[in-house]
Order: structure tokens, then C-alpha cells, then sequence
């Protein structure tokens, strides 16, 4: 099949990636970086490229059959202008397939514009398994009023659909709010999980020990269930962002909201070990040296966006603390977040480190933020010799409390 | 007072008042509301339904000129101690003078600037490390009516990032039991609000809401982090424990009833950010500037006062009625009522002599299209004389048409009533027979807002001084409030002793009676 697919956004590459891997003859609209973070990407560009089944393009091409968007979710205005491209240089006989997760609404306005068949077929693939995700997904969803357009995606996705049928037919209103409905269901989850875990601290339970309960119920399962300091990121706050603009007004439901709460809760988690460690000094963290360990909403990203770090860096720097920062991906973004948030006398107490163990140097507590692999071992000799006084607070339940306690650290963890 | 030229000009001119009836000026006189009117940028004074000529304007003018207002006006403005009888200036001009302001008047800027930009950014942390998301204020009288009346009109116009306000003041502590039920501990701050630190009233409740913060709060650094206070007595706040960046200072040359301009206002800059607070305090200085520069004749609040004087002295009025037409100046009549009655409600002249005309009357008022449903009726057809302040807003609320609707039926309610009042109506039915003749000014302004309510609440204050120049009174100190609270003393602790024989007949009736029905007796 001939296909166009529109976007330079790792979907994008990965979608045209695996279809020309399938035999299609692919254009990708959109630019390579060359250097894609995620894992097993850039070897498919290039063995798909050499190949001659995959061409990188500044044009469309008008004789394909398809026309797969993968903008950015912010791009509604690019995806406006392929609309009025396709409309003047496409197949009318040409289908679209809008992968990108728009904002609800955005996806009528592009077809008013194309006047082509289309279909909505959310990418629910998370960063650093997207390839995996997209060659033995859980499910298609294919959300589409066209027969036409459910047999040509049927027979696209052949290749990655063997196993057992995993194709959901629905309409595109369904898909639009499936995506959403995915991303508020796993945000419930944490934050629940995130207000047993408070409970948990005022009975004497330990909620790891409730997780493992929890998840063996086959009804609930075992994923997303681990409480934390909140989640973060681009897309997952993008998402409850727009879908809390869908919630009923406030003067509905006395006001009251489960995803409000959801995303309320997630908020004062964040904050939790500010709230720990004012508490452990008494309210006064004055000229306090605190040392944090991974900046980005998780590990391995460069993205800080929405992250616990920058929630605890405004906190601790309004009380006049140092700050001692570390993350082997995300200084850069968080450098500049900084530059942003922060008034010049509070930017003066920050510095960052390269070396774990240097932003610990003096520090007076040690906030782990994720579960970055080198965080969860750490050489506990070091840290004792380093830190000015031992205190380790745990975002992710990395560590052993007993361990710890046996190195003379206080230990704060979440829920235990 | 009496002994001034233009006084028995004024008495002999009212002679002919009296006889005549208010309609009739109007009826000889297309021009009159030209005539009877005064301006100044953002706000028109119509006072042409005043039972009064042209003549009788330049009478009290004259009564004016020779009360020395001019001189008394400076005397105010630049500081002297007019406040003789405590000693002090009356320094609430200095603290909205915006454009040359005072270091110290700046210096508490800065921080309630601090304080609120903590609040604002959800910094200001409370004993568990949460943030304040509840503000109570515990004052009372110019420490709570002033800020309840601005926040109450100006909620509509909240900065975004502000906490919710609330206010308590009463010493049976109910307010204060209500709130407590409903809000959280951890995110709950208390302003403290007393300008000598020792108000009872306020004390009590200060303590009752300590202790319930330190039922969940572990230490008494967690505790102090949700008391702010204000006051003149800066040892006395610390004394109880107010953290030093919690202390916010005003001076003794603030009277209590002139303080929402100082850091008593601290409400006012949480509510609307210090850039609104200080738009509040621009709006009041415009009209200091006003009433410093402009001549008598076109002087908003030299004018308001002098008809004050005007009826009540020599038209024999008996109340003033405040008559604010939107219901976002609910508190406007209370907290006139504190600044009118508290300052000018004497019997005691500057020498020491008692005075032998009246003075202050009673005032009172209501939100107009409510009172329309209560005390109208007597304002139409009883047997009261009384003057009126109406309150107009020109600018509608709000932009649709529902609000246009309203706003011009709110117009057309306020000018009906005071045309009524003025013109009333003869009818063959006694019943329906409305004399008429009650006087009434409008103050037109041009919207709600900071600004406006800063000026209107200027004009205000600048009114009491006018009339206590012309009664010779000292409107900055309030002797009057202090004997009940000595009594109160000596009763509180003959309760405690269970002992009240050394009192009035009454009063042990009252206690006997009370201890009956607790079974106590």
C-alpha cells in the first residue's frame, strides 16, 4: 500500500518505520533527528530507508492511498494546513488516519478541511517500547464510521494483529475519548494508590506489602499500583488537563469531581517530602542543604515537565534552602526551569552535579526522586561520609528501611 | 458654633426652610441639579433634592470659613496632633499618600507585599508543610469592619491565587466555632488584628483558635506559623508568640476606624494583590488631594458635611439613612455607622465644655432594594424627618444583556425612590398620602472597584472632619466605649464569684435569672 504519514514525533518515525518494514511503500513527511532516543529506532529508519521502501520527504505523495497524522498533540494548526494540502493534492478516493492525540474537536475541523474518509487510531505506545508497542500492540483501536477505511486498516495491520484479534471497532468520538479515558484510569489508580499510602502512614502499614496484596486480585491486576511522589510528564498532564475542561462545570455535582480529586492529590504528592522534611526541622529549612536525585518526571527522560523536582525546588528554595541537584539526562531542562521560576538570590543557592555522590556533599537530607537504575544501590559508606546529617527520603520505595536504619539513616519513604 | 456670624444668618434663613416644601425648588428651577452639584474625575455629588438656595449654601460656606475649616484642613493633613485629647495626629492621609509616602508606611508594604506574594504562590506553609489555603481574620471594630466592607464588595474581583477570607469578631465566639468546624487546621491562617494587642474581644478568640491549631500541630514553631499579627504594639505581639515576619506594625497616630488603610487592610492586599490594595489607597488619596485643593464651593466633602450640619442643626433632621444601591456594599451602612457615630457621636466640646446643639445623628442603612421591603415606610409616611445618601454605580456588573437588564432596573429603583421621597404625592385616601420633602444627596460613581471604593470611603472620613470642625468636637478619640468594658470586668469576675449584690437591682435579676435556668443557682 502506498502511505503518507505526517509527523517528525516519534510515533511518526516509528509508524512509517514498521509499515515499510511490512512491505508498504512509505513517505514520511517530517525531518529525522538522526540520533533517536528510542531504543531500536534509528537501525530500522536506515535498514527501511536503504531498502527503498521508506522515503523522508518535504512532499506528500499524491498517489497514496492513506494519509497517517502523527503531529505532536499541540500541532492542531500544522494539521490544519496537511488538511488543506490534502485537499488540494490527494486521491479523493484517499483515506486519513489521525494517530495524534488532538484536543477533542480538533479532528472535525481537519476532515471539514480534507473532506476525505477518515479514522482515529490512538497511539497508546509509552516512550522506550514504542517500536514493541506498535508490532505486538494490546489493542487497535479503530474508531471509524467507514467501512472502506475499516478494511484497508485491517489489512495494514495484518502483520502486527496474528496472535489473536485485537482490533476494537468504535466510532471516532469513542476513540478520541478512549485514549483520554486510558490516561485518566491509570492517574486514578496512582492516586489512590498515593492516598492509601498517606493512610498507610498513620496506621503503621507498610504499602508495599498492601500493593503486593492488592495486585495478586485478578480483577485488579498489578499495574500502576505503586504509590510515589505523583507522576509527571508531557502527555499524561496534557491529557487530564484537557479532559478536566470536559468535566462538568463546578455548579454540577456540588462541584465535586473524581478526577479533580485525581489530579489534586497528585499535586499535594508531589510536595510530600517538602511536607517531610518541614516537619522533621521544625518549619524552618533556612540556608537547609538538600541534595535531589533525579530531575525528570522519570528516569531516563530530559523532560521535566510536571515533574515532583520542580514542585520541591520552588518549595525548598521559597524557605531559603541550597539546593544540590542531580539527573543524568535532565539537568539541562531543569537548569532552565530554574532560570525561569526562581528569583536570582534563590538561582545563587542552586548548583548541579555530574557526580551522585558530589551533589551530596554537606547535604543535610537526600531526596530520591526516581528509580533511575544507578539510584538503587547506592554506596551507603559514601553517602554517610558526605551527608551532614543522614536523611534519605525515598520517592520511589527503592530502598530497604532497615538497611538504611543499620547506617544510623532517618528513613522517609511513601507509605511505609 | 452658635457664636459665629453665619450661624444666625443660618437660623434665620432656616426659618423660611422649614415653611417651604423641596419639590417647589424644583418646580421654580430647571437648572437645579447644575446648580446643586459637585465633581470630581470618577465621581458626581448631586445634592440638588437638599432642602436648600443659594443663599443658604453661601450662609454655611460662611459658617465654614469662620469655623477656620481651611486652616483645620491643613492642620489634618500635615500631621499636627488634632487628636488632642490622646495626644496624637490623625495620620490615615499618610498612609495612602502613594505618591510621597512615609519609609516606615513603605517598609510595611514591602511586607505585606512578601506575606501575600507567599500566599498567593501557595509558599506560606502552616505546621504539616501545607499551604495556606484559608485565611481568618479575628478583629473588631476598625479591625474588622473596614476590611469585611472591601473584601465583601470586591470578591468579584479576587486575584486568582487567593486564598478564601473569612472574618470573625464577636466575643461569644460562634463565628469562630463555625469556621473551626469546617476548615482544616493544617491550612488555616489567622490575622490578628488589634491595634493596642490587648482588645478582649480579640484576644479571646486569638486564644480560642491557638488552641484548636495546637490540638494537631506537634511543636509551637508549627503553631506560630499560622498567626499573623497587626497592631500598634509590637512587644504585645511578640509577647504571644508572633513570628517576626508575621509582625505587621501601624502606629498610634492610626485611629482604629481609619485603619484599613494601613496594614489592618492586609485582607484588602491578600484579596486583591498589593497592586489592588494599593489602587485602594490611590482612589482615597485622589480624594485627600480633592478636599486639600479644591474650594468649598465645588469640595465633595466639605459639602456633604456642611448639609449634614445643615439639616441636622438648623432643619431639625433626625437620622441619616445610607442607602448603597448594590448589594456588594452590604457592610457600607456598618461600617459607617462606627466611622460617623464612633467619631462625631459626642456631647463633649475641644475645650472641655459640653455642647449645647446636636451633633452626630443616628445613622443607619441598608442595601437600597432591600430596604425598599423594610424601612422605607417609614422614610414616605412617618412621622421622621431624615436624610438620605444614595449610592449609584454607573457601569453595570457584568456584560450581558441579563446584567444591563438589572443594572437599569437598579437605576431606575434608586432614582424613583429618591424622586418620591422629594416630591411625594396627595391623595384623597389618607392612607396613600405621601408628604414628600426628604432630603437625600447621590453619589454617583463611576464603577466598583478599588479606586472608587477608596474614594468614596475617603470622602467619608473627610465628612466626619468637616462637621467636627463646625461642632468643635474631636472626632479621632472614642472616650464613650471605655466604661462599658471597665463594667464588664467587674461583672465577669463577680460571675466568677457568684457574687453580683454590689450591682443594680437588674442586673442581679438578670444573673439570678440565668444561673436558674443553667441550674446554677
Amino acid at each position: 500500500m502506498k502511505i503518507n504519514v505526517f509527523g517528525s514525533t516519534i510515533s511518526a518515525m516509528v509508524c512509517a518505520g514498521c509499515l515499510a518494514e511490512t512491505g508498504n511503500n512509505v513517505t514520511l513527511i517530517g525531518e529525522l533527528h538522526g540520533d533517536e532516543a528510542e531504543p531500536g529506532l534509528s537501525k530500522l529508519l536506515d535498514s527501511q530507508i536503504s531498502a527503498k521502501r521508506l522515503t523522508v520527504s518535504d512532499t506528500l505523495n499524491s498517489e497514496a492511498e492513506t494519509h497517517i497524522i502523527a503531529l505532536g498533540p499541540d500541532d492542531c494548526g500544522e494539521a490544519k494546513q496537511i488538511a488543506t494540502l490534502l485537499k488540494r493534492h490527494a486521491d479523493p478516493d484517499s483515506t486519513i488516519v489521525v494517530r495524534s492525540n488532538f484536543s477533542i474537536g480538533i479532528v472535525d475541523q481537519i476532515i471539514d478541511i480534507a473532506q476525505l474518509e477518515y479514522a482515529i487510531n490512538p497511539d497508546f505506545a509509552s516512550d522506550g517500547h514504542q517500536i514493541a508497542s506498535f508490532t505486538r500492540p494490546d489493542r487497535i483501536i479503530i474508531g471509524t464510521h467507514s467501512k472502506k477505511i475499516k478494511d484497508q486498516l485491517r489489512r495494514l495491520y495484518t502483520p502486527f494483529n496474528r496472535n489473536k484479534d485485537v482490533i476494537v471497532e468504535m466510532s471516532p468520538a469513542s476513540a478520541e475519548l478512549t485514549k483520554y479515558a486510558t490516561n485518566a484510569m491509570l492517574a486514578t489508580r496512582i492516586s489512590l494508590m498515593n492516598e492509601m499510602a498517606s493512610i498507610a502512614e498513620n496506621t503503621g502499614a507498610d504499602i508495599e506489602e498492601v500493593r503486593l496484596g492488592l495486585g495478586a486480585d485478578k480483577r485488579i491486576g498489578r499495574a500502576y499500583l505503586y504509590p510515589g511522589i505523583g507522576f509527571g510528564g508531557d502527555n499524561f498532564t496534557r491529557d487530564l488537563e484537557r479532559i478536566q475542561r470536559l468535566l462538568p462545570h463546578s455548579s454540577d455535582n456540588a462541584g465535586q469531581s473524581l478526577l479533580k480529586s485525581v489530579i489534586t492529590i497528585n499535586d499535594n504528592q508531589k510536595e510530600l517530602f517538602f511536607r517531610k522534611l518541614w516537619q522533621h526541622f521544625d518549619c524552618n529549612l533556612e540556608d537547609k542543604t538538600i541534595a535531589i536525585w533525579g530531575l525528570g518526571y522519570k528516569p531516563n527522560t530530559t523532560s521535566v515537565k510536571s515533574a515532583a523536582s520542580v514542585a520541591l525546588i520552588n518549595a525548598f528554595a521559597h524557605q531559603g534552602c541550597q539546593l544540590q541537584l542531580h539527573d543524568p539526562f535532565a539537568m539541562q531542562e531543569s537548569r532552565k526551569w530554574i532560570h525561569k521560576h526562581l528569583t536570582p538570590a534563590e538561582q545563587r543557592k542552586v548548583s548541579f552535579h555530574e557526580d551522585m555522590y558530589a551533589a551530596a556533599e554537606g547535604a543535610d537530607a537526600l531526596c530520591v526522586l526516581i528509580e533511575y537504575k544507578a539510584f538503587w544501590s547506592p554506596d551507603i559508606e559514601t553517602l554517610s561520609e558526605k551527608m551532614r546529617s543522614k536523611i534519605i527520603l525515598d520517592g520511589r520505595n527503592l530502598y530497604n528501611k532497615p538497611w538504611l536504619e543499620d547506617h544510623e539513616f532517618t528513613y522517609y519513604g511513601v507509605g511505609r | 458654633m452658635k457664636n459665629f456670624d453665619a450661624y444666625s444668618k443660618l437660623e434665620e434663613l432656616s426659618l423660611e426652610a422649614k415653611q417651604r416644601h423641596l419639590a417647589g425648588l424644583f418646580n421654580t428651577d430647571n437648572d437645579r441639579f447644575k446648580k446643586f452639584n459637585a465633581t470630581m474625575e470618577g465621581m458626581v455629588f448631586d445634592y440638588s433634592k437638599q432642602n436648600i438656595t443659594a443663599e443658604e449654601r453661601n450662609a454655611l460656606l460662611e459658617l465654614a470659613e469662620q469655623a477656620e475649616l481651611k486652616a483645620w484642613i491643613q492642620k489634618l493633613l500635615s500631621g499636627d496632633k488634632v487628636n488632642h485629647t490622646e495626644g496624637r495626629a490623625a495620620g490615615h492621609t499618610f498612609l495612602r499618600d502613594v505618591n510621597n509616602p512615609k519609609p516606615e508606611v513603605c517598609n510595611e508594604w514591602h511586607k505585606m507585599e512578601e506575606l501575600v506574594d507567599r500566599l498567593h504562590s501557595k509558599q506560606l506553609r502552616g505546621f504539616s508543610g501545607k499551604a495556606i489555603t484559608d485565611v481568618i481574620n479575628i478583629g473588631v471594630g476598625g479591625s474588622d469592619l473596614g476590611p469585611l466592607m472591601i473584601t465583601h464588595a470586591l470578591k468579584g474581583q479576587r486575584n486568582v491565587n487567593a486564598p478564601e477570607l473569612h472574618f470573625v469578631s464577636t466575643l461569644d465566639g460562634t463565628q469562630l466555632q463555625r469556621l473551626l468546624k469546617v476548615l482544616s487546621a493544617e491550612t488555616t491562617l489567622f490575622i490578628v488584628a488589634s491595634k493596642s494587642f490587648t482588645t478582649i474581644d480579640t484576644l479571646s478568640l486569638a486564644k480560642t483558635a491557638r488552641e484548636w491549631v495546637e490540638q494537631h500541630s506537634q511543636s509551637e514553631a508549627g503553631t506560630m506559623q499560622h498567626f499573623v499579627g497587626v497592631s500598634t504594639n509590637v512587644p504585645k505581639m511578640q509577647e504571644w508568640g508572633i513570628l517576626p515576619d508575621h509582625q505587621l506594625q501601624f502606629w498610634d497616630w492610626v485611629g482604629g476606624r481609619f485603619s484599613l488603610w494601613s496594614a489592618i487592610g492586609l485582607t484588602i492586599a491578600i484579596q486583591q494583590g498589593i497592586a489592588g490594595f494599593k489602587a485602594f489607597l490611590s482612589g482615597g488619596h485622589e480624594m485627600d488631594v480633592h478636599f486639600q485643593e479644591q474650594p468649598f464651593e465645588n469640595n465633595i466633602p466639605v459639602l456633604l458635611g456642611l448639609l449634614g450640619v445643615w439639616n441636622i442643626n438648623f432643619l431639625q433632621v433626625a437620622g441619616q439613612a445610607i442607602l448603597p444601591y448594590d448589594s456588594r456594599l452590604k457592610y457600607l451602612a456598618s461600617y459607617l455607622e462606627q466611622l460617623e457615630m464612633e467619631s462625631n457621636g459626642k456631647h463633649t466640646d475641644r475645650e472641655g465644655g459640653f455642647v449645647d446643639y446636636r451633633t452626630c445623628p443616628i445613622l443607619w442603612g441598608e442595601v437600597g432594594p432591600n430596604a425598599q421591603h423594610a424601612f422605607y415606610q417609614l422614610m414616605h409616611q412617618g412621622t421622621e424627618r431624615v436624610m438620605a445618601d444614595f449610592v449609584l454605580f454607573a457601569t453595570p456588573a457584568g456584560k450581558t444583556e441579563r446584567h444591563k437588564y438589572h443594572h437599569n432596573l437598579n437605576i431606575a429603583n434608586c432614582l424613583a425612590q429618591s424622586r418620591a421621597l422629594m416630591i411625594g404625592k396627595t391623595d384623597q385616601d389618607t392612607h396613600k398620602d405621601y408628604p414628600g420633602g426628604q432630603v437625600s444627596n447621590t453619589i454617583l460613581l463611576e464603577k466598583l472597584d478599588a479606586r472608587h471604593l477608596g474614594m468614596l470611603i475617603s470622602l467619608y472620613e473627610h465628612k466626619v472632619f468637616v462637621q467636627s470642625v463646625i461642632w468643635n468636637i474631636n472626632p479621632f478619640d472614642q472616650w464613650g466605649v471605655e466604661l462599658g468594658k471597665q463594667i464588664a470586668l467587674e461583672i465577669l469576675e463577680k460571675i466568677e464569684q457568684k457574687d453580683p449584690s454590689e450591682f443594680d437591682a437588674s442586673t442581679q435579676g438578670i444573673l439570678h435569672s440565668i444561673w436558674d435556668i443553667n441550674h446554677e443557682n
